[in-house]
C-alpha cells in the first residue's frame, strides 16, 4: 500500500516535471544557428531601434518551441488514452485514421494549388484539421455499424480507412508536378514552423483543455482497463467514458497534426516510457506523459534545427531516430514492470 | 416481507424467438446466501448479468432494494452490489492494491483520489482474502487462484450490501475453495450481506448456501431451500447424469458417475431413487 499513488505524490512529480520542461524550453530557445543570450534579450539598450536578440527570441524561437511543447503534450497524452480505450499497447494517436485524414486534407490543398489564405495563413492547417476529425468520425460510425462496441471492429475500420486514404494521397501526389510532391512529403514527415501568437494561444487553450478532460476521467480509464462489465460493476459507465476519452483525444490529436504535420513515435514511445517508470495508473500517466511528450518534442525539434544547420530536418525524422533506441533501452531495463510482455 | 432482490416474470434471450430465461420469478431476502446452479447454457451467467444491470430484460422486472434496476445510475448500482466475474488480465500492469483500490471509484473525491477511509477498507479486504502478502505484485504475476481472490477482495472493498459472484471457486485448489466459501459465509453472517453465487460445485454449495436456484436447460427452474432443490431426482434430471448420493452429516453429497467410472457398478446396484 506504501507505493500507491497519492494526490500529493502526483502534485510533486507534476511540478518537478513542469520545472524540467521550463528549463529545457529555456535552454533550447537560446541555442540555434544564431546564439542568443538572455542578457541581450532583456537588455534595455535604447541606442538601437531594434534589439535583434529580442526579436529572434520572442518572434522566432519562442513560438516554435511553445508549439513543439504543445504538439508533444497532445500526441503523448492522446497516445496514453488510445492505448487505454483500445486496450492495446500498440495503439498510437494515428491508429484510427487521423494521420491519413489530415494528410489527405493537406495534400488536397497543395495539389489543387489553393491560393487563398485565412488570416494570412495557408489553409493547409484548416483542411488537415477537418480531414482528421472527419476521418475519425467516419471510422467511429463504421465501427458502430459492426455492432455494439467492438474494439476489433474499430481497429479494423481505422486500419482500412488509413490504408485507403494513404493510397488516395499516393495517387494524388503521383499525378501532380514534382515541386508539389516535395511540399506534400515535407508536410507528411512532420515539422515545426513559427506560428503566430493567436494560433498558439488558441491551440494552447484547446490542448490544455483536452488534456484536463482526459486527466479528469483518469480513474474511469483505470477501471476500463478491465472488461466493460467489470468497469460497470465498479460504477463506471464504459460507453460514456469511452466517448469522452475518444472525443478529447481525437480533438487534441487533430489540432496537433494540423499544426505540425505527421510527427510519429511521440504518441507511442512517451506513454510506454512513462508507464515503464511510473506504472499504469492513468491519473498519473496522462499528465506525466503530456509533460514528457512536450520535453521530448522540444528537444527533438532543437536537434532538427541544429543538426544540418542552416538547413532543417523534419522533426518526425528525429523523433524516430532518437526515440527508437531510447525506448529500446528502457524496454530492456524496465521490462519486468510491464505486464504485456508476458 | 420484501426481498432485497425481487425478480418478476423475467424473460430474456440473446436472439429473437429463442428465450434462455422464460418467465422466472423469485425473491432473495436480505442476508440470504443464494446459489444459482444448472447445466452449461441454462442461463446462470445471463441471469447474473441481468441482476447487475449489464443486460436489460426483454420483459419482466428486477428490483434491487424495492427499486427497479433501470432506475439506478451506474454509480448508484455499484454502491448496492459488487460483482466478481470470471477473471480478466488487463494489458497494463496494475498491481494488486491498485486493482482493489478501483473498487472505491464511486467514492473518490472531486480530483479523483481516494480518502484514508477508502485505503482502510481496501487493506481490510486484502487481509480478509489473504492477498495482502502480494499486494505490490502485478496481476499477471499471480496464479489464477490468487487473482481470483484479488477480484473477490475488490468486490469486498466496494462494501456493498449485495455480492454477486460468477463461479468464484473455479480456479481454486481445495483449501482456497473452502477458504472462499468460509469468507462468503462470514460476510453473510457478520455483516448481513446478501450473497448470490453462480456455481458448479453443488457439494460445497449445499454446505454453505441457504437457498438454491436450479436452472434447467429446458427453461424450467426450481427455487427453495438447498436440500429441497438439490434432491437426487432433481439433480439427475436437470444435469442428465447418474449420481451417487451419500450423506456427510446433515447434508447430502452427490458424485456423478459416468459409464466408465470405476464405481459405476455401485449405482446400478444402488440407484439414488432407492435411498
Amino acid at each position: 500500500m506504501k507505493e500507491l499513488l497519492t494526490a500529493k505524490k502526483l502534485a510533486v512529480r507534476t511540478a518537478l516535471a513542469l520545472g524540467i520542461l521550463a528549463g529545457v524550453m529555456l535552454v533550447c530557445s537560446l541555442i540555434g544557428t544564431e546564439s542568443v543570450s538572455l542578457k541581450a534579450v532583456f537588455s534595455t539598450d535604447t541606442q538601437k531601434a531594434v534589439n535583434p536578440d529580442y526579436e529572434i527570441f520572442v518572434r522566432v524561437r519562442l513560438p516554435r518551441i511553445v508549439l513543439a511543447a504543445l504538439v508533444g503534450a497532445a500526441l503523448a497524452s492522446a497516445g496514453v488514452v488510445f492505448q487505454a480505450i483500445l486496450r492495446n499497447p500498440l495503439a498510437d494517436p494515428y491508429i484510427l485514421g487521423i494521420s491519413s485524414g489530415a494528410g489527405l486534407g493537406a495534400t488536397i490543398v497543395v495539389v489543387s494549388g489553393l491560393s487563398w489564405t485565412l488570416w494570412g495563413h495557408s489553409p493547409i492547417a484548416v483542411f488537415a484539421f477537418v480531414g482528421a476529425l472527419g476521418t475519425v468520425l467516419l471510422v467511429w460510425f463504421i465501427s458502430r455499424l459492426t455492432g455494439k462496441f467492438h474494439i476489433t471492429g474499430l481497429l479494423l475500420a481505422g486500419v482500412v480507412v488509413n490504408a485507403f486514404f494513404s493510397s488516395v494521397i499516393m495517387f494524388l501526389t503521383s499525378v501532380v508536378k514534382s515541386q508539389k510532391v516535395y511540399a506534400t512529403i515535407f508536410w507528411l514527415m512532420g515539422n515545426m514552423t513559427e506560428e503566430g501568437f493567436l494560433v498558439l494561444w488558441l491551440a494552447a487553450g484547446c490542448i490544455v483543455g483536452g488534456i484536463s478532460a482526459l486527466f479528469y476521467i483518469g480513474p474511469q480509464l483505470n477501471a476500463l482497463s478491465f472488461t466493460d462489465d467489470d468497469a460497470r460493476s465498479m460504477g463506471v459507465n464504459p460507453a460514456k467514458t469511452r466517448i469522452i476519452a475518444f472525443a478529447a483525444a481525437a480533438f487534441i490529436t487533430a489540432i496537433a497534426v494540423s499544426l505540425s504535420g505527421l510527427i510519429g513515435f511521440v504518441g507511442l514511445v512517451v506513454p510506454h516510457s512513462v508507464r515503464l517508470i511510473f506504472g499504469p495508473d492513468h491519473r498519473q500517466s496522462i499528465p506525466l506523459s503530456a509533460i514528457a511528450g512536450a520535453i521530448f518534442l522540444v528537444i527533438a525539434d532543437t536537434v532538427a534545427r541544429l543538426i544540418v544547420a542552416p538547413a532543417q530536418l523534419p522533426v518526425g525524422v528525429v523523433t524516430a531516430i532518437v526515440g527508437g533506441p531510447f525506448f529500446l533501452i528502457l524496454l530492456v531495463r524496465c521490462s519486468k514492470k510491464v505486464g504485456w510482455l508476458k | 416481507m420484501n426481498g432485497i432482490i425481487e425478480v418478476e416474470n423475467l424473460r430474456f434471450g440473446y436472439l429473437p424467438h429463442s428465450e434462455i430465461l422464460k418467465d422466472i420469478s423469485f425473491k432473495v431476502k436480505r442476508g440470504t446466501f443464494l446459489a444459482i446452479a444448472g447445466p452449461n447454457g441454462a442461463g446462470k451467467t445471463t441471469l447474473l448479468n441481468l441482476l447487475c444491470g449489464a443486460l436489460v430484460p426483454q420483459s419482466g422486472l428486477i428490483r434491487i432494494d424495492s427499486m427497479p434496476t433501470e432506475s439506478y445510475g451506474t454509480e448508484a448500482l455499484a454502491k448496492k452490489m459488487a460483482v466478481v466475474r470470471q477473471e480478466f488480465i488487463p494489458v497494463f500492469a496494475f498491481s494488486v492494491s491498485e486493482t482493489v483500490l478501483m473498487a472505491r471509484i464511486p467514492y473518490y473525491n472531486s480530483i479523483g483520489f481516494e480518502a484514508e477511509a477508502d485505503k482502510k477498507i481496501v487493506s481490510e479486504a486484502l487481509e480478509a482474502t489473504d492477498t495482502a502478502q502480494f499486494a505490490a505484485r502485478t496481476l499477471a504475476n499471480l496464479s489464477a487462484g490468487e487473482r481470483q481472490r484479488v477480484f473477490i477482495a475488490r468486490a469486498l472493498a466496494q462494501d456493498t450490501p449485495i455480492l454477486l459472484l460468477d463461479e468464484p471457486t473455479s480456479f481454486l485448489d481445495l483449501k482456497h475453495q473452502v477458504g472462499i466459501y468460509d469468507l462468503l459465509k462470514k460476510m453473510q453472517q457478520e455483516y448481513g450481506k446478501t450473497i448470490v453465487a453462480v456455481t458448479h460445485d453443488i457439494n460445497l454449495t449445499i454446505q454453505y448456501a441457504d437457498e438454491a436456484l436450479l436452472l434447467g436447460a429446458d427453461s424450467n427452474y426450481h427455487i427453495g431451500k438447498t436440500n429441497d432443490v438439490f434432491s437426487p431426482q432433481q439433480i439427475e434430471k436437470v444435469f442428465g447424469v447418474r449420481t451417487f448420493t451419500g450423506k456427510v452429516g446433515q447434508e447430502n453429497f452427490f458424485l456423478p458417475l459416468g459409464k466408465f467410472a470405476k464405481d459405476n457398478q455401485i449405482i446400478t446396484r444402488k440407484p439414488p431413487s432407492n435411498q
